[in-house]
């Protein structure tokens, strides 16, 4: 490799395969498939029996050092922080790189607040007609949310979680919501290492489709196919020169080449999907993630933004 | 590398529809502060709000779903009067299209069935019925200007709070610079005058809940400031490279010479009180144009009216333009405007455009007593010129991520 290069040193999975990067990709080599279920806050409704992607169990206090920044995080900012700091533990780019001298480049998939606090809300809102009425939202529905509500739904929250528990403070982006969006987010990422901009990047991001109210949207809107299902996820890529990969004897595990986008009309695609279910901003990154751990070319992706997304990787000789 | 020109500009704002009235509102320090009449807000602790007074002339699909998500609307307009100035008329693989926001709009009255929130009986409406789907993803204003002016490069929305559409002119202005595209069309849009929006920010205590200064009541620096006001609007610019554009014979309005944008990496709604954060990026910015703190001749400063962040980017201001500051005239445009969060960055780098044209500096009506530690070089009356070259202006938002932009006179 030239010292030029653009390369893989960290890896940090949260998918309905496994709960970290090697389970991940042990599962994807295994060719073992999420485990579905219907979701119980949909009981009763048109999608009673939709089935939906099933997280493995993960203990995420622990992963993230104790409970305090937790209560801040949607189920995407949690699974996201999770995926980052596995990552950059296997990389140790914290201890090589200067904070400042880190980017965060990232997607995050549609907003998905906690079903349970909202219908709360909305229901202290209902009046007597049976209509919601923006009197009783500011007058009762109000006083029931969690102060915390608004961390949980702005777009931007879960990277600037990372960057706050990790304490990353360099350049940054942060697109919404499909899989091209995240994609030009690693796009990004990957050429500010390559013109020095930063000297690390944390490229990935986060999603939580099988959210009740977001998978309600993605059937009302024919965003999800009748034969796909949702996954909640998470991926998160170290990337960096192969100079200072070489310099410190960290090792690589791929070279990244390129990342090409094309607008295409095929219909949405997903080689992750019928294994590891939809994860739709997530899935540039968890692709990645998988391949640089379990080798093999990577398939093309088509989102849901009638994006097309290659992502083209080189595997050291000595792997 | 090549120079970037901004050849287009469209605005929205709560002080003027259209780029003539807002920089003639700004120039006067007319405000467009009042009373919240977007929907009924009067058992909410925060009743004012800079609302956009003149509703853009919208195509009809694009209307509809402005009706329920105004900043939609708002991002269409003026992303219309920016490539009409620029001379575009399609979106082609040469053009990136970037433009950021913050919060999906979640309309809640659609959830309610039979009296009670169902999310699932939600998702069966009829996708035929006006009312359309809960939820409305934030890259539906892309999608709706790619309807109509055909599909760019890339289109990317960018979610960064407050320094998204900083972050989009930022990014907009690199991709230009470096040859990446040929054009980019970028800028941020926002509304969150509505139940959520306004109770979500309410719980956060980021609102001043006074109205005893009427229009005025959105005080950046002041010592009697309360916090912020939210505003709503769009601003979108097309950058092109200034050789292209000045052989075209096209009208230069700036150019954008300096970017740089950072994390506090210390909490989710308070900036990092030593303001190192917004130092990196306003250092970044004049590191990316190659200028010194020297150079700099007007700052529109991020100034929201909060107690906290207006003191932060004060001190961060005096620390970066160390020897400087005491001359460097300062704008707080939010004063008249309010917070537009997501769209605030765009607007305010439309804002600096009324300087650098014009020899106009938006003049900060409500500052009546700068607040110990917001010592900066305020400008209160609305007859200041400005006879300087750069301008910096600053964006911070929620979460930590900052961002400064540059902009240079073009003779």
């Amino acid at each position: 490799m030239r010292p030029s290069d653009v390369v893989i040193t960290g890896v940090g999975l949260v998918t309905s395969l496994g709960a970290t990067a090697a389970e991940t990709a042990g599962a994807w080599l295994d060719r073992r498939t999420a485990s579905i279920a219907a979701l119980p806050e949909l009981a009763g409704t048109p999608l009673e029996s939709a089935p939906a992607a099933l997280l493995p169990e993960f203990d995420a206090a622990g992963r993230l050092g104790g409970r305090r920044m937790i209560k801040y995080m949607s189920q995407g900012a949690l699974l996201g922080c999770m995926a980052a700091r596995e990552a950059l533990a296997m990389s140790r780019a914290s201890e090589r790189f200067l904070p400042e001298r880190i980017g965060i480049f990232a997607g995050n998939g549609l907003a998905a607040a906690n079903v349970t606090e909202v219908r709360d809300i909305i229901e202290r809102s209902i009046d007597e007609t049976g209509n919601f009425s923006d009197r009783l939202f500011g007058e009762r529905g109000i006083a029931t949310a969690n102060p915390l509500l608004s961390f949980k739904i702005l777009a931007n929250m879960p990277p600037c979680l990372v960057s706050i528990i990790e304490g990353i403070k360099g350049p940054n982006v942060i697109y919404t919501p499909w899989e091209g969006h995240t994609a030009a987010a690693m796009l990004d990422g990957m050429n500010a290492v390559a013109c020095g901009l930063v000297d690390c990047a944390l490229v990935g991001g986060a999603d939580t489709p099988s959210n009740p109210a977001t998978y309600a949207f993605l059937r009302s809107t024919g965003l999800i196919g009748a034969d796909d299902f949702p996954a909640a996820g998470a991926g998160y890529i170290v990337i960096e020169k192969a100079e200072t990969a070489a310099s410190s004897g960290t090792k690589i595990l791929a070279r990244l080449d390129t990342i090409e986008m094309s607008a295409s009309t095929r219909p949405a695609s997903d080689p992750l999907s019928s294994r590891l279910g939809r994860t739709y901003a997530a899935s540039p990154a968890i692709l990645m993630g998988i391949h640089a751990l379990a080798g093999g070319d990577v398939p093309p992706l088509t989102g849901a933004d009638g994006q097309d997304v290659r992502i083209s990787l080189t595997y050291p000789e000595a792997r | 590398m090549r120079r970037v020109a901004i050849t287009g500009f469209g605005v929205v704002s709560p002080v003027g529809t259209g780029k003539a009235g807002f920089w003639a509102s700004l120039k006067d320090g007319v405000s467009g502060i009042g009373r919240i009449t977007r929907f009924d807000a009067e058992t909410f602790s925060v009743r004012l709000a800079g609302e956009v007074k003149d509703s853009p002339h919208l195509p009809p699909d694009v209307d509809a779903f402005a009706r329920r998500d105004p900043k939609v609307g708002f991002a269409f307009a003026a992303f219309a009067e920016a490539v009409g100035q620029a001379g575009i008329s399609r979106l082609d693989s040469r053009t990136l299209l970037h433009i950021g926001t913050s919060l999906e709009t979640y309309d809640l009255r659609l959830v309610v069935r039979d009296g009670r929130a169902d999310f699932g009986a939600a998702a069966g409406f009829d996708p035929g019925t006006e009312d359309g789907p809960v939820q409305i993803p934030l890259d539906k204003a892309a999608r709706l200007i790619e309807g109509r002016y055909g599909r760019p490069g890339r289109s990317l929305t960018n979610c960064s709070a407050c320094a998204a559409g900083a972050q989009a002119i930022g990014h907009g202005f690199q991709a230009v610079r470096s040859g990446l595209f040929e054009t980019a069309v970028c800028g941020g849009f926002d509304s969150m005058i509505n139940p959520l929006g306004v109770g979500g920010f309410q719980l956060l205590g980021a609102l001043s809940v006074e109205e005893g200064h009427g229009p005025l009541s959105c005080r950046p620096f002041d010592a009697g400031r309360t916090g912020a006001v939210l505003g709503e609007g769009a601003a979108v610019f097309v950058l092109e490279p200034l050789e292209k554009a000045l052989a075209e014979g096209k009208d230069i309005l700036a150019e954008v010479v300096g970017y740089g944008s950072s994390l506090d990496a210390y909490s989710l709604s308070a900036p990092d009180p030593d303001g190192s954060g917004a130092e990196r990026a306003m250092r970044a910015a004049l590191a990316d144009a190659g200028l010194s703190p020297a150079d700099i001749s007007h700052i529109n400063t991020h100034g929201t009216g909060t107690q906290l962040n207006d003191e932060v980017e004060a001190t961060a201001i005096r620390r970066v333009f160390d020897g400087h500051w005491e001359r460097i005239p300062v704008a707080a445009t939010k004063s008249v405007t309010g917070h537009l969060i997501a769209a605030s960055g765009a607007v305010e780098t439309g804002a600096c455009l009324l300087p650098l044209l014009f020899g106009h500096l938006p003049p900060n009506p409500a500052l009546e007593r700068v607040a110990r530690g917001c010592e900066l070089h305020h400008v209160t009356e609305s007859d200041r010129m400005f006879n300087g070259r750069y301008a910096l202006t600053n964006s911070f938002g929620f979460g930590g991520q900052n961002a400064a932009l540059v902009l240079g006179r073009v003779d």
